[in-house]
């Protein structure tokens, strides 16, 4: 984010204090990524809603603001997510949906003589991503999911969560094993690609 | 780390699986304008505060003196703007945080209110909030402050001390536990509840 001459988001929020309706700058700035944000997680009916409730808690939560992080992006992904997690069904729900347009995506990839077998057994693939990823602890999921989708960096997911970098390393390594566990659990080879059938890759 | 472990997840991210949605600006106008007007909304109550709605008078037969005496010693704050003059009688407004009380004669014939000091009694305690009670608790002391309770940590959660000033109106003062515990002061010990 380059904002040269821009107020930073930690003075936005410091200027917030004695002005106010100066947070709505807050709003511009990461409105359309959290928003985002909360579609892929439990899809588009409830996002709007949320983000409006995200920045409504972070301007509540202002005076605690911790000025030193320039960027204010962590801190409201943190609070989006623990909105997000009241709709942990609706979550379960939508990646299954996601994962059944996947498998139906994979099919230009598959041999127009194995098509049907290859559908169904894409369908079984991303299902079980699906089953896996829905099975995960909250606070495992949340790490994975700002991790892998969000792409926030070890120090940010730490700063969302509220914990130290240490834990965010040994959840992710924990849903990491766990993705592979649940994998094998159901006869698919532990490190088997998700498009295993064209990669050909072998693991050691 | 081998971060091929999640790339089935990132395979499923859903804008990556249906068409990227950019969300539509009419819902971010309509999702803002909302948040704009509850930010205003809490500036309303804060400015409503900031303006008390009750406004205690209290007498004094001489309350220029009573003025004096709680900005010295209980770091009230008159707003002299506002000090009104009558045949050598004043009506003055003391600020506190965003509390306000009004000091006038005594046994004026308007009001017909009295300093307990010609009464020998009174019959209101005027409960104050504090930023920092044990600096202001020092403060008083230091400033001569007829101390009649000395400070506590009532059950109730908050910490505070009563002082009787000179004519004899008596003043609470006190902090609640959170603003204590908040500002990393010495943790409450609350006395029991009476039974």
């Amino acid at each position: 984010m380059d904002r040269a001459g821009e107020a930073s988001d930690a003075e936005v929020v410091a200027a917030s204090l004695a002005e106010p309706r100066r947070f709505g700058e807050l709003f511009d700035r990461h409105a359309t990524v959290l928003h985002r944000y909360v579609v892929r997680r439990i899809g588009p009916a409830d996002a709007g809603a949320i983000v409006g409730e995200v920045f409504r808690i972070a301007f509540e939560k202002r005076d605690r603001y911790d000025c030193n992080r320039e960027s204010a992006r962590p801190w409201l992904y943190g609070i989006a997510t623990n909105l997000v997690a009241k709709h942990r069904r609706g979550e379960g729900r939508r990646l299954r949906a996601v994962a059944r347009l996947a498998a139906a995506r994979d099919d230009p990839r598959a041999d127009i003589a194995d098509a049907v077998t290859d559908r169904v057994d894409a369908a079984r693939r991303w299902e079980r991503v699906a089953d896996a990823v829905t099975a995960l602890p909250q606070p495992e999921r949340d790490a994975l999911v700002l991790h892998v989708w969000e792409g926030l960096a070890y120090d940010d997911i730490a700063v969302a969560l509220d914990v130290p970098v240490g834990t965010v390393r040994s959840r992710l390594n924990r849903a990491r094993t766990r993705l592979r566990e649940l994998a094998a659990d159901r006869g698919e080879e532990p490190h088997d690609n998700i498009h295993g059938r064209n990669s050909g890759r072998i693991e050691s | 780390m081998n971060d091929d472990d999640f790339d089935p997840l990132r395979r499923l991210q859903p804008d990556r699986i249906e068409p990227d949605d950019p969300g539509d600006p009419a819902v971010y106008a309509r999702v803002k304008e909302q948040f704009m007007s509850s930010i205003d909304e809490a500036l309303s109550s804060i400015t409503t505060s900031a303006m008390p709605d009750v406004y205690p008078r209290l007498a004094y037969n001489d309350e220029l003196a009573a003025v004096d005496y709680l900005t010295r010693v209980f770091a009230f704050a008159e707003q002299r703007e506002a000090r009104m003059e009558f045949d050598n009688h004043y009506l003055c407004w003391l600020r506190i945080g965003n509390g306000i009380v009004m000091l006038g004669h005594a046994n004026a014939d308007v009001h017909r209110i009295h300093s307990p000091a010609d009464v020998g009694l009174t019959t209101v305690i005027m409960h104050v909030y504090v930023h920092d009670i044990d600096a202001h608790y020092a403060h008083a002391v230091a400033e001569g402050a007829d101390i009649t309770m000395d400070l506590r940590d009532a059950f109730y959660g908050d910490r505070l001390y009563e002082a009787t000033d000179p004519e004899g109106h008596r003043w609470h003062f006190g902090e609640r536990f959170e603003s204590i515990v908040a500002r990393g002061g010495r943790a409450p010990k609350p006395e029991d509840q009476p039974e």
